[in-house]
Formats: structure tokens, C-alpha cells, sequence
């Protein structure tokens, strides 16, 4: 690995896992992690195969989803990777507008 | 939580009126259990827990939750309504909080070293107060690899204050949401996938009540979601279920049902009753204490239900949709909470909408339990 030269956080951690003799920990990720303990498919439709009988507004919904991670394909992870995503906008209904789109980084 | 006195304490005070001057009556009136009311307990985004005067229809305090969190989740309350214990710092800690001074009494960090924990929604306090039950799911964060650990309850003694740490672990079914001590605390039950009845001490499941493994003729598994723990004031447990008739057309009315699931606190015995073909989302449901035949589903609409006769009673539409529900001690008022930032109430007989209380700034309460203490 002396050829190789860490740029990010895990690839840190897998050198370290090297020099400390750890490197059968290191196995390839075979799902999505983190924040999705539960896994609905996002907006959803309703059970009647429409879109009335959701949540009304949306906005209602979308903290009560987002936050435990109901929807962790459409919104932020605010339990792990981006905890404060929402932190300045305590209405989704008013503040929605301070909501912004994340990006991965190191 | 005070336990309401029915009716004898104040026929005595109502006695002491008529005899003693109008001072003195103020101040026994004042000093008096039966002084006692409802107050409605809730959560706002990002960090603050709010105390309703249910009658006033007013704010009575909001308290901060420090250390962290944009999202107030489970809130439970000590036997005394003294101290409210609230999910916190991204489903990380538990916070007690005294509901008088706002200070922090109680503090339980769950995460240790590589163990990254957090709980979702499984909190009870036992009935005596001593101890506060969290339903936990740890993983285990290696450096290639996200592993994932059994779930657990993590039992803590409520005298340990702030960096409690846990003194039993009990091992726990997976998918369990709601925690509810049965009434004389010898019962932990768990709801997840079927309703657990566990040894508190031990952790041991000691009975099952089948939920989604029932074995109901023509009838799909019941499909539940219930995060939500507003079982304090009938001692009922509750939630709305979903089914479908595998014996009939999917065209066929009929097909989709939705029922009611409760259990009884006291007695430990549950019933799954349906109450009308599926016409409406349901997200959590509460028992009346008073009618206890009687209870009250809420989502977009608010609905009343005979869950002895397992009839659909009177259905409203709402402003808005609303995650949680509870009910007032004399049976009176329902009150709608969660997601936005205003509780809705509701007369129990015709489900007019007769109040509303607003939090200041409109902070969304979001999947903050709506609780009812007397104090």
C-alpha cells in the first residue's frame, strides 16, 4: 500500500486497518447503510392506488418522515451524514425555502 | 402521573367552601390534588419540549432539550409528571427534563466507542418510576464495514442523573416501536411484528400476542404502524390495522379492512376487532378512559370508533393531517398533535373542533409524542 496514498476519511481508516493488523474487518459493502432502518420507497402513492389520501400538505409529513429516516432516498440522513440539514427551519412549511440539497464530502 | 381522585376529593373540597371563608377555601384549592389538570405534552423541532395547558388552551412553558437534536421524538413521562423524558440529540440520548425548573436531571448518551446506537421510538418509564426502559439498535461502525448488532433494551435507574449509563441489557425482539409498562409494572410489552410481553428484569418474553403472524382465515397479515404511545389515560394500548380478504376480488368493498388493536394494560387481555371497510389512512388511535368502549383514530381526518360493536361512529376532516391523538382525564376533548405546530381539540360527542393551541414561532412538533400528565 506504500504506492497508495489516502484522500478521504475511509480510505484513512483502511490504512490504519492495515499498519494495526485489522484488515479482514475490511469487506465490501453490499447494501445501503445508515440511515435507512426502514426503507419506503419515498412519496409514496396511497392505498387506494392515488395520491388524496397522503399526507395533507406535504409538508406536514415531512419532518415526521425525514427525521427517523422514513424517506432516506428522497431527504437527507439528519440521524448520521447530515444532522443538521434541517436545523434552520423548524416549519417545513414556512422555512421550506432554507432546505437546501446536500452533497457528499469528506 | 397523579391518578385522578374520581370525584371524591372534590365533593370535599366543594363541602369546605360552604364552611370556611373564601380565603382559606382559595388556598386549600390551591394546595389540593384535586387542583390537579390536564396538561399536554409535546415536542418542537429542533429542540424544545412543550407544556400545554389543555383547559386554557395555552402554552404554559416551552423548555429546551440541550445537547443537541433537531427532532424531539419519544416523550415519556415520570409516574409524578414531574420530569418528562424526551428522544433527543438525533435518536442518540435521552434527556429528563424537570417540568418546573427546565433544568436537566437526566441525561443517557447511548453510543459508545465504535457502537454507534440510537433508539427510534421504544420508551417506557416503570410504574414506580425508579427505572426508564429504551428500546435500542446498535451498529457496530468497523472501518470497512457497517455491522449490524442485535437490539436491545437498555434499562437505566432514573436516580443515576445526567450521564446515566445503563444497568441491565435486555435482549429485544427487532421492529419493536412502542414500550408500555402493563399497570402494576410486572409486564413490559413490546410491539413490533406481534405484541411481546417481556420479564423486565430478564428481558424473557413471557407471552406473545400474535399481531402480523395471526392466523385469521382469508385474511392477509395485518399490516400495523404504530410509533406513537398515548395509552396513559384508559391504561389502553392502541393501534389501527390494516387487512385484506384474501377470499374476495380486490374490486370487492369489502376486500380492505381496517381494524382496531387494543390492549388493556391492567388485565393484559388484546383484541383485534375491524371496524369498517378500509376507507380512510389511519396513523395512531387513544382509548377513552371514560367511555372505554370508545376511542378516537387520527390522519387527515378524525374518526370515532365503537370498538365494542367494531362500528365506524362519526368521521371529520381536518385542517390538516395530524400524526398523534389523546384525550382529555374526564373523556371530554380529544386532541389532535405532531407534525405541524398546532394541537387541535375536539369535542368527544359531535367532533366539532372547539380550541386550538398554537406554539409561538410555529415550530413543527414533527413524530413528538403527544402525551396528557395531571399536575
Amino acid at each position: 500500500m506504500k504506492h497508495l496514498t489516502p484522500i478521504n476519511k475511509k480510505a484513512r481508516l483502511v490504512d490504519q486497518a492495515v499498519e494495526n493488523g485489522h484488515l479482514d474487518e475490511v469487506v465490501a459493502m453490499q447494501v445501503v447503510v445508515g440511515c435507512a432502518s426502514t426503507m419506503d420507497p419515498g412519496w409514496e402513492v396511497d392505498p387506494f392506488g392515488s395520491v388524496a389520501a397522503l399526507c395533507a400538505p406535504m409538508e406536514a409529513d415531512l419532518y415526521g418522515c425525514s427525521d427517523p429516516c422514513w424517506w432516506p432516498a428522497q431527504v437527507p440522513d439528519t440521524i448520521n451524514s447530515y444532522p443538521d440539514w434541517n436545523a434552520k427551519a423548524a416549519s417545513a412549511q414556512n422555512d421550506w425555502r432554507a432546505l437546501q440539497s446536500v452533497f457528499p464530502k469528506d | 402521573m397523579k391518578t385522578h381522585a374520581n370525584g371524591v376529593r372534590p365533593m370535599r373540597i366543594r363541602r369546605s367552601i360552604s364552611h370556611l371563608g373564601g380565603l382559606l377555601a382559595a388556598l386549600l384549592l390551591a394546595a389540593s390534588p384535586a387542583a390537579a389538570k390536564d396538561y399536554l405534552l409535546t415536542g418542537a423541532k429542533p429542540d424544545k419540549l412543550v407544556l400545554v395547558d389543555a383547559a386554557a388552551r395555552k402554552v404554559e412553558r416551552v423548555l429546551t432539550i440541550p445537547g443537541g437534536g433537531v427532532a424531539p421524538g419519544t416523550i415519556v413521562p415520570s409516574s409524578d409528571g414531574r420530569i418528562a423524558y424526551v428522544v433527543s440529540n438525533h435518536m442518540g440520548s435521552v434527556s429528563g427534563i424537570d417540568l418546573d425548573s427546565g433544568k436537566q436531571v437526566f441525561r443517557a448518551d447511548f453510543s459508545t466507542g465504535d457502537l454507534r446506537v440510537r433508539s427510534l421510538f421504544g420508551m417506557d418509564v416503570s410504574p414506580d418510576g425508579k427505572e426508564l426502559y429504551v428500546f435500542q439498535a446498535p451498529v457496530r461502525m468497523l472501518p470497512g464495514e457497517y455491522r449490524v448488532e442485535d437490539t436491545r433494551i437498555a434499562v437505566y435507574s432514573t436516580a443515576d442523573g445526567v450521564g446515566a449509563k445503563p444497568v441491565r441489557l435486555l435482549p429485544a425482539p427487532r421492529r419493536v416501536a412502542v414500550l408500555a409498562f402493563s399497570r402494576d409494572g410486572g409486564t413490559l410489552w413490546a410491539l413490533g411484528w406481534d405484541l411481546y410481553g417481556l420479564d423486565p428484569k430478564t428481558g424473557a418474553v413471557k407471552e406473545t400476542h400474535k399481531v402480523l403472524n395471526w392466523s385469521r382465515a382469508n385474511h392477509s397479515p395485518p399490516d400495523v404502524l404504530d410509533i406513537w404511545p398515548q395509552f396513559e389515560q384508559a391504561a389502553t394500548l392502541s393501534t389501527p390495522y390494516f387487512t385484506a380478504r384474501t377470499d374476495l376480488a380486490a374490486t370487492d368493498p369489502g376486500a380492505f379492512r381496517t381494524g382496531l388493536m387494543t390492549l388493556d394494560l391492567a388485565t393484559g387481555r388484546m383484541d383485534m376487532r375491524d371496524f369498517e371497510d378500509t376507507s380512510a389512512v389511519i396513523f395512531s388511535s387513544v382509548v377513552s378512559p371514560v367511555k372505554r368502549t370508545e376511542a378516537y383514530s387520527v390522519y387527515t381526518q378524525l374518526t370515532k370508533i365503537d370498538t365494542d360493536g367494531g362500528k365506524l361512529v362519526k368521521r371529520v376532516d381536518l385542517p390538516h393531517t395530524y400524526y398523534s391523538i389523546n384525550v382529555s382525564s374526564d373523556g371530554k376533548e380529544v386532541y389532535v398533535g405532531g407534525t405541524a405546530c398546532d394541537i387541535g381539540v375536539y369535542g368527544t360527542d359531535t367532533l366539532d373542533r372547539v380550541g386550538q393551541v398554537e406554539i409561538a414561532g410555529c415550530p413543527d412538533q414533527g413524530i413528538a409524542s403527544l402525551r396528557v400528565i395531571r399536575r
